[in-house]
């Protein structure tokens, strides 16, 4: 099967620090593919590349033989590829309901004229958008919190809506940095169910940061490590487990 | 105490409101502005008609720096070109007052893109600064054009009529006001409930998100600028309108920090707090002139004094809502609502 994603020797310099160097490794549709590392390894960088924040330094990301890493960061929605952030990016004082049609922007077209009068054809889309909406509030949970305001949620809660935006997006990749860092036992395993879900029910390929090892081995169809900006280990999540240079990374090798 | 009522359409859930009492208020409060001007006449249909024209300056206003969060310090500099664009329109080119003052408007807008292009790397402090350094710009270009907008004799505009209605007729003035306050409100209430509004207020809460959601920060900041700014536009050409002669003076600073009172009085990013805002600013010289019959100050000391005393009841009354309700006059009566709303079970 071909990737859907490939990234490419992706390496990226902040004047004489190589936060990522030659990075490459592929992701296949519908799977789960960590990314892990000890801190500073460069993997929220090579995630902002994959996003096109971050212009990156040398190297590619192909997504749908496109590459990703050079688009406009605004394109990145309508290509394809959803995204959440490892600290809250939720848009606090909007709605679950408005915070996830925000995700759905790309999706409903129209201008600020149609929009200003409403009625007719802004109207219609915006039911169609809702169902859709209601859709993943469903499909998360969170039906009780739907015109709550996201900033007064609990931390949890507003990971979920932040995961809930990316998904509207329509995305064919999700790329979640961090989803579990600061959760409860619980939260995270919902997170954890909610992420075999998109893989299993929605076809959705996911590539994740994530520093919760229990998570990454049980959920992850493979997984990349990086160490100092470079790629250390690639492989399944026993394989990975195994590697004496991954071991080393983790605690410190002689 | 009031509990839910069923949504049973996704139509009925994107309503402005669901809720029938509300509509029934609605209903009321129109009804009783289009009557008002039985009621009151003279100078207190002028200040109701102000409060409408402000009403509109402050829902503009609130779109760029409530709803997209770019501070704007220049509002003085956009309701001058509204209103010279609008007294020009008339005056020299003799345009109907239907076609010119949504032509003053657009005009209004589409000048402001100049100065929103340069604000688009700018933030908080900066942009206001840079705003404001605008609109004095505006101001003494009016002063110096002198052809054209007759520099420091000021503008003269003909007694027109808009629908029908005599702009130098109060009653008409008032009801050509009340139009436009009209269609602004629902017009931004329906931005609001739609996709551009939502795409503003993504990229006031988070930028960066906002982008990676599919949102074109430049585009949607541009398109914040022109629409706040044609709205500003339209409220300076109903002042053009309602004073007949206008003057670069009309447009002074103490104007952009008068809406900007407005807005945090109100109720930043809200409309009906943008609403409350403009009718309490405007009517404060009233209210203490009421207080100041009350106790018993009355007659030449008392209304000679009351610019200065507005000007001071305004400063202290920011002062005091900045302190005690950052949410402003919507905030107290949200508070208000859900308290009798769930009375007697609320704390």
């Amino acid at each position: 099967m071909s990737a859907l994603l490939s990234v490419e020797g992706l390496s990226k310099s902040f004047g004489g620090v190589h936060a990522v160097r030659g990075v490459s490794f592929d992701v296949a549709p519908a799977s789960i593919h960590s990314v892990i590392g000890p801190n500073g390894a460069g993997k929220t960088t090579l995630f902002n590349m994959i996003s096109a924040l971050v212009k990156p330094s040398s190297g590619r990301a192909v997504f749908d033989g496109r590459d990703v890493s050079r688009a406009r960061p605004h394109h990145l929605a309508r290509l394809g590829i959803g995204r959440t952030f490892q600290n809250l990016a939720v848009f606090s004082h909007a709605t679950v309901v408005e915070n996830l049609l925000v995700g759905m922007h790309h999706r409903i077209g129209g201008n600020v004229l149609s929009d200003g009068v409403f009625f007719g054809s802004t109207r219609a889309r915006e039911i169609r958008a809702r169902e859709e909406v209601e859709r993943i509030i469903e499909f998360l949970e969170i039906e009780h919190l739907r015109n709550e305001v996201v900033g007064m949620l609990s931390y949890g809660l507003q990971k979920r809506v932040e995961l809930g935006r990316a998904l509207a997006t329509g995305p064919k990749l999700l790329l979640l940095d961090e989803m579990v860092s600061g959760m409860n036992t619980e939260e995270t395993e919902d997170i954890a169910r909610f992420i075999l879900d998109i893989k299993q029910e929605l076809s959705i390929a996911v590539l994740m940061i994530e520093h919760d090892m229990s998570i990454v081995m049980d959920i992850s169809d493979r997984v990349t490590v990086l160490s100092f900006g470079e790629r250390i280990a690639d492989g399944t999540p026993g394989e990975v487990a195994a590697d004496p240079r991954v071991i080393d990374a983790y605690l410190g090798g002689a | 105490m009031r509990t839910g009522h069923a949504v049973e359409t996704y139509g009925r859930l994107l309503a402005l409101t669901t809720n029938p009492i509300t509509w029934a208020w609605a209903g009321a409060l129109v009804a009783a502005l289009v009557a008002l001007p039985w009621a009151v006449s003279g100078h207190l249909l002028v200040v109701s008609t102000t409060v409408l024209i402000a009403t509109v300056g402050v829902v503009g206003l609130n779109v760029l720096t409530g709803t997209t969060g770019l501070i704007s310090l220049g509002q003085s500099g956009f309701l001058a070109i509204g209103g010279y664009a609008c007294g020009l329109l008339i005056r020299d080119l003799s345009l109907p007052t239907e076609l010119a003052v949504p032509l003053a408007g657009l005009i209004t807008g589409t000048l402001s893109l100049l100065i929103g292009v340069p604000s688009l790397r700018l933030k908080g402090l900066y942009l206001a600064i840079t705003t404001l350094a605008a609109s004095l710009i505006v101001i003494h270009i009016i002063l110096y054009a002198e052809p054209l907008t007759g520099g420091p004799f000021g503008l003269r505009i003909p007694d027109v009529s808009f629908l029908g209605l005599r702009i130098a007729d109060g009653r008409g003035m008032y009801y050509i006001a009340l139009i436009v306050a009209v269609l602004t409100v629902v017009f931004v209430n329906n931005l609001m409930r739609s996709r551009s509004g939502r795409a503003w207020i993504a990229l006031r809460d988070h930028d960066i998100a906002a982008k990676s959601m599919g949102i074109d920060l430049v585009r949607y900041k541009l398109l914040s600028f022109f629409v706040s700014s044609s709205i500003v536009g339209v409220a300076g050409a109903l002042m053009a309108l309602q004073l007949r002669f206008i003057t670069a003076d009309v447009f002074g600073l103490f104007l952009s920090i008068e809406a900007l009172a407005m807005l945090l009085v109100g109720g930043v990013g809200s409309v009906a707090g943008a609403i409350l805002g403009a009718a309490f600013i405007v009517l404060l010289p009233e209210i203490a002139r009421g207080l100041l019959a009350l106790v018993g100050w009355t007659g030449e000391t008392g209304s000679a004094h009351v610019f200065e005393i507005r000007a001071v009841v305004t400063g202290v009354l920011i002062i005091v809502m900045l302190r005690i309700e950052p949410d402003g006059l919507i905030g107290i009566w949200r508070r208000t609502k859900r308290y009798w709303l769930q009375w007697p079970l609320s704390v």
